[in-house]
């Protein structure tokens, strides 16, 4: 029999929102694309096509050691969110009834807490008269507040796993969740030990959600710019910050433009690994 | 499936597994860290905005309603509310119907559909700091003024479309398609079919869409920032008052920002469950 076709043309329907990120995204990725290569100087930026941009990133110890050192932020923070996750995740999935819907609201609504707000809270716990210091000062541990609890790289990696830790929780529980509780049950009357379960069947069956929420953690965290604008000083400052300097401080635009592709580039090269083990769509729905 | 008792590592009824009992505890200890390490920090900030106090942090110096006071007397903070809610309007109203059109649209088999997935989540898979740098400079060379309604809500509307399009897909793809068959076979026209039938159904998830895009426009700060030019919206308010001279009354304006963005989607999530339940009836 043939199939009612659904209301509506395809073409019209899809019209309105293919244009619109038409002109409104993809125009735009490749105008910056386009700038990154033209040169700038006093009076602004000029058309050109210059490789100065890109060379200046990687010959410049500033630059590139700035990229490695974010790329290293955000690999330490995607393990940091994994370890904290997994544990979480899994209790999750194996809960049932009222209990579980209470948890799940709970684990996931900070979701929809604003991040700056989230990052903004590590200031009266890490700072001066934070939390911490006034605690140890209260029960006279030290005299005088600590200064390196805040500004450095570590006030960053808790603030940025602090935000987006819910990234990896959500999709691991996803997968986890999707588990024929048989399997565990199996293998568990068979004598198998728990690290065992978890080697041989919980990991293996999850790892599209590990991959997924690792990817989603790793974008983030590398594309940072608040929490270490916040909580990470003059030496806490990763990529983003340097990138966005180029247009709100520098006025070099050509130069931020070649900055911004290559984070882009970084994004697009390791989708590009992760798609030939699952479709990309996966990642954003947390492996479903 | 879900019917069956648990018997597993940590959480389980099963007799023969009581031995993991020590495993069990371990995780609900672990249970317990974690809400804190989620919570705590936002329930310091809660106790921290009665703080009477001028300094951000502690020690706790009495309680006091006077920071809600400036929050809600401040000029500045007000305008920035205004701004934040018309944006988050526009750009929730914009979103959710490109998203619809779009949704509408996948439930038909065409050619490049994959292709036009990939478009769609574009704006998620590109880092936020870039989606505000690249409109900032399309927008400078076109000559476009930064402000509220031109820069800022594209910038909006390119964030919130590929969530609102991922929450409406599903609710569109799996609902019950015999009435539709039925109104077509009667002779309905395509408009009259989505008016009376299919938007009927989906009516729940489109509100829930438009709740969780207004919400999470509410909150977008970092393509904001490069977009704004002079005004100023909630995020970027609160972001400046950090940076420039973090004052007392940041806690308060913490928590009313927490608490009117997760109600907001609170309401989105209700709506969801009731769409969710009339289409799968």
């Amino acid at each position: 029999m043939p199939a009612v076709k659904p209301v509506g043309r395809p073409r019209w329907l899809l019209a309105p929102g293919i244009v619109w990120l038409f002109v409104f995204m993809l125009i735009p990725v490749a105008f910056m694309v386009i700038v990154s290569f033209w040169s700038s100087g006093y009076y602004g930026t000029k058309p050109d096509f210059t490789f100065r941009n890109y060379a200046k990133i990687f010959q410049s110890p500033l630059y590139s050691g700035q990229l490695l050192k974010t790329l290293r932020i955000g690999l330490e923070a995607t393990v940091l969110s994994l370890l904290l996750s997994y544990p979480i995740a899994y209790l999750l999935s194996r809960m049932r009834g009222f209990g579980k819907a209470i948890l799940v609201l709970l684990l996931f609504l900070p979701f929809w807490a604003s991040y700056v707000v989230r990052a903004f809270v590590w200031l009266p716990i890490l700072g001066r008269n934070g939390l911490i210091n006034q605690t140890l000062m209260g029960i006279g541990v030290i005299d005088t507040p600590i200064d390196w609890l805040l500004y450095n790289e570590g006030a960053v990696l808790v603030g940025l796993v602090y935000v987006y830790t819910l990234f990896m929780t959500l999709p691991i529980y996803l997968s986890l969740e999707k588990i024929d509780p048989r399997l565990i049950e199996a293998a568990t009357d068979l004598g198998a030990r728990p690290f065992q379960v978890f080697r041989k069947i919980l990991l293996p069956l999850s790892w599209p959600g590990v991959v997924s929420g690792c990817i989603m953690v790793f974008l983030l965290t590398m594309s940072a710019y608040v929490t270490p604008q916040l909580l990470g000083g003059p030496r806490g400052i990763m990529f983003g910050n340097v990138i966005a300097s180029q247009f709100l401080a520098n006025n070099d635009w050509a130069f931020g433009a070649a900055l911004a592709v290559t984070m882009v580039l970084i994004v697009v090269v390791l989708l590009l690994l992760v798609g030939r083990k699952m479709k990309i769509e996966q990642v954003f729905t947390g492996g479903a | 499936m879900a019917e069956i008792a648990t018997p597993l590592p940590g959480v389980s009824a099963h007799p023969a597994s009581r031995r993991f009992n020590g495993y069990r505890l371990a995780l609900w200890l672990y249970a317990a860290f974690f809400l804190m390490f989620l919570y705590g920090p936002l329930l310091m900030i809660v106790f921290l905005s009665f703080n009477d106090s001028k300094i951000t942090g502690f020690p706790f110096r009495g309680f006091t309603l006077r920071w809600y006071e400036v929050v809600f007397n401040s000029k500045p903070l007000l305008s920035a509310l205004a701004n934040s809610v018309y944006v988050g309007v526009a750009s929730a109203i914009i979103a959710t119907l490109l998203a619809l059109l779009l949704a509408l649209a996948f439930r038909h088999e065409f050619r490049g559909k994959r292709l036009v997935l990939y478009l769609i989540i574009t704006p998620i898979i590109i880092p936020g700091i870039i989606g505000g740098i690249v409109l900032l400079i399309f927008f400078g060379y076109l000559g476009v003024r930064p402000s509220l309604f031109t820069t800022v809500l594209v910038a909006h509307v390119n964030w919130v479309l590929p969530f609102a399009f991922l929450t409406l897909y599903p609710r569109l793809h799996k609902f019950d398609r015999s009435l539709e068959e039925a109104a077509m076979d009667l002779g309905a026209r395509d408009w009259q079919v989505f008016r009376e039938i299919v938007f009927p159904i989906v009516r729940p998830g489109v509100f829930a869409t438009a709740l969780f895009a207004f919400s999470l426009s509410f909150d977008e700060f970092i393509r904001t920032v490069f977009t704004v030019g002079s005004d100023r919206t909630i995020p970027v308010q609160f972001y400046v008052l950090i940076v420039e001279e973090l004052t007392p009354e940041l806690p308060a304006m913490a928590v009313l920002i927490v608490l009117l963005s997760i109600l907001t989607s609170l309401i989105g999530f209700l709506f969801l469950k009731r769409a969710d339940r009339k289409t799968v009836a």
